[in-house]
């Protein structure tokens, strides 16, 4: 048994290399000389241990953080502003300025569509940090706009999806009697 | 003296046993006997048996992916609990969610749990897509893995947002309405596909049953196995491990 496994990791080493060898952009460190361990208990460790600090992280912020519940859900009252959960904050906020074709149908789908194709897009076969500037200015630029939607959508919006500077001048606004 | 001697070493046998009937290869001593326990046990076998230093530092990967899963477990778990009192019912759902915050025995940690792991994950998934794309691991060969990633950072988020209709409170029924109004603005698909999601024109006993259907049963199903295709295709591409 102990036989078999050796060969089939030989084996796969040895696809492994000349794999690496046709396909590997040259610019991208041969690892083909790094040190093999044995996964483990070094590697599970590792990732055992990640485990149990975000267990006990999760505990503590769940002992300290009342997660939301509000008066029952009442058809006829609408809270205003209504906003949907932070990660769609994004899109209410497009919604908000741009035509609804466009912001909620047109430029998800493409986003979508795009972030499949980034691998075919991208035609650099570096993956240095720093042989691909344009590429790395490119995705920050995205992740600082849906950060930036987030936070206005968020901390901005007040009474009627309005513009609100109440977070930063001191009396935020509510969102059916608890701060949103 | 001696029978009880005897019952004592029998007894200490049967718990050895027992050990190694669980763990059949006991403490990891030498490589070889780690690498056949990674080979043999269930929950070891996802991971390759030998990997090179350079791929599992935790600065490369920032554990990432592997904390996306593990909140993933998380809500599993958590979510079986709250389960066992909710009603997916508009008689029902809210008075269930306060039995769970000021009655159940942990039910509010429980579901603080259920709820702040949910935040989390769609945060560390993210992450992890930016690792992904800052070490421009979704180059050749792990275009595919890459397109599997983006589907489960959807899944991801309709698993949170449908969770967010389930607590029927004032928060839970406008931020889905608000959500589902988006659909509607799709040419010519858009109004039926807001009927679809919802269950009728507007947000009511029907849509918390098609919500919570589709949270509790068909989008874990659908993320777990692509899940399972993710990982796969990690082992078979190869780690992209070190710049
Ligand atoms: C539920 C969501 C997800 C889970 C549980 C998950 C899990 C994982 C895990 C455990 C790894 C191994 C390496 C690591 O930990 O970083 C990995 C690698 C990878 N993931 Fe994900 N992932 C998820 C979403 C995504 C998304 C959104 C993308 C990109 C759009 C993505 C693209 C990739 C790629 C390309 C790799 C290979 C990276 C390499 O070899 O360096 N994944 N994923």
């Amino acid at each position: 048994m102990a036989t078999e496994a050796t060969d089939r990791i030989a084996a796969r080493q040895r696809v492994e290399a000349r794999r690496r060898q046709m396909e590997a952009p040259t610019t991208v460190r041969d690892d083909s000389e790094d040190e093999m361990i044995v996964s483990f208990p070094e590697f599970i460790f590792k990732e055992f241990i990640a485990s149990v600090a975000m267990t006990v992280f999760l505990i503590l912020v769940s002992i300290f953080l009342q997660a939301p519940l509000l008066g029952q859900a009442n058809p006829g009252v609408t809270p205003n502003p209504s906003k949907a959960p932070w990660y769609f904050l994004g899109l209410q906020e497009l919604l908000s300025r741009f035509p609804p074709l466009m912001a909620g149908v047109a430029f998800p789908t493409f986003v979508i569509v795009l972030m499949i194709l980034v691998p075919f897009l991208d035609r650099n076969p570096s993956r240095r940090p720093s042989e691909r500037k344009v590429a790395i200015i490119l995705f920050g630029l995205y992740m600082a706009i849906v950060v930036a939607l987030v936070i206005i959508g968020t901390f901005f919006r007040g009474h009627e999806f309005i513009w609100d500077w109440g977070w930063v001048l001191g009396n935020p606004q509510t969102c059916g009697g608890r701060s949103c | 003296m001696r029978v009880i001697r005897a019952a004592v070493d029998e007894m200490w046998s049967m718990v050895g046993q027992m050990t190694s009937a669980v763990f059949r290869h006991g403490l990891p001593l030498t490589d070889k006997i780690a690498a056949r326990t990674a080979l043999t046990n269930f929950v070891l076998h996802i991971h390759p048996v030998r990997v090179r230093r350079s791929w599992i530092r935790m600065s490369y990967t920032l554990c990432l992916g592997g904390l996306s899963f593990f909140l993933f477990i998380v809500l599993t778990v958590t979510g079986l609990y709250l389960m066992f009192y909710y009603v997916p019912s508009i008689n029902h759902a809210y008075q269930d969610m306060r039995d769970l915050q000021f009655v159940v025995t942990f039910g509010g940690l429980i579901r603080n749990m259920h709820r702040w792991a949910a935040h989390a994950m769609v945060i560390t998934v993210w992450l992890h897509m930016a690792r992904v794309f800052l070490t421009g691991a979704y180059k050749k060969p792990r275009e595919f893995n890459w397109g599997i990633g983006t589907v489960l950072l959807l899944v991801t988020l309709l698993l949170s947002f449908t969770g967010y209709l389930l607590p029927w409170d004032q928060l839970s029924i406008w931020a889905v309405t608000v959500g589902t109004n988006m659909a509607k603005y799709a040419p010519i698909a858009g109004p039926y596909t807001r009927y679809l999601m919802l269950g009728g024109h507007a947000v009511g006993d029907a849509t918390l049953l098609r919500f919570y259907v589709m949270h509790v049963v068909g989008l874990p199903l659908v993320g777990f196995l692509l899940m399972v295709v993710h990982f796969w295709r990690v082992r078979k591409d190869g780690f992209s491990g070190g710049l």
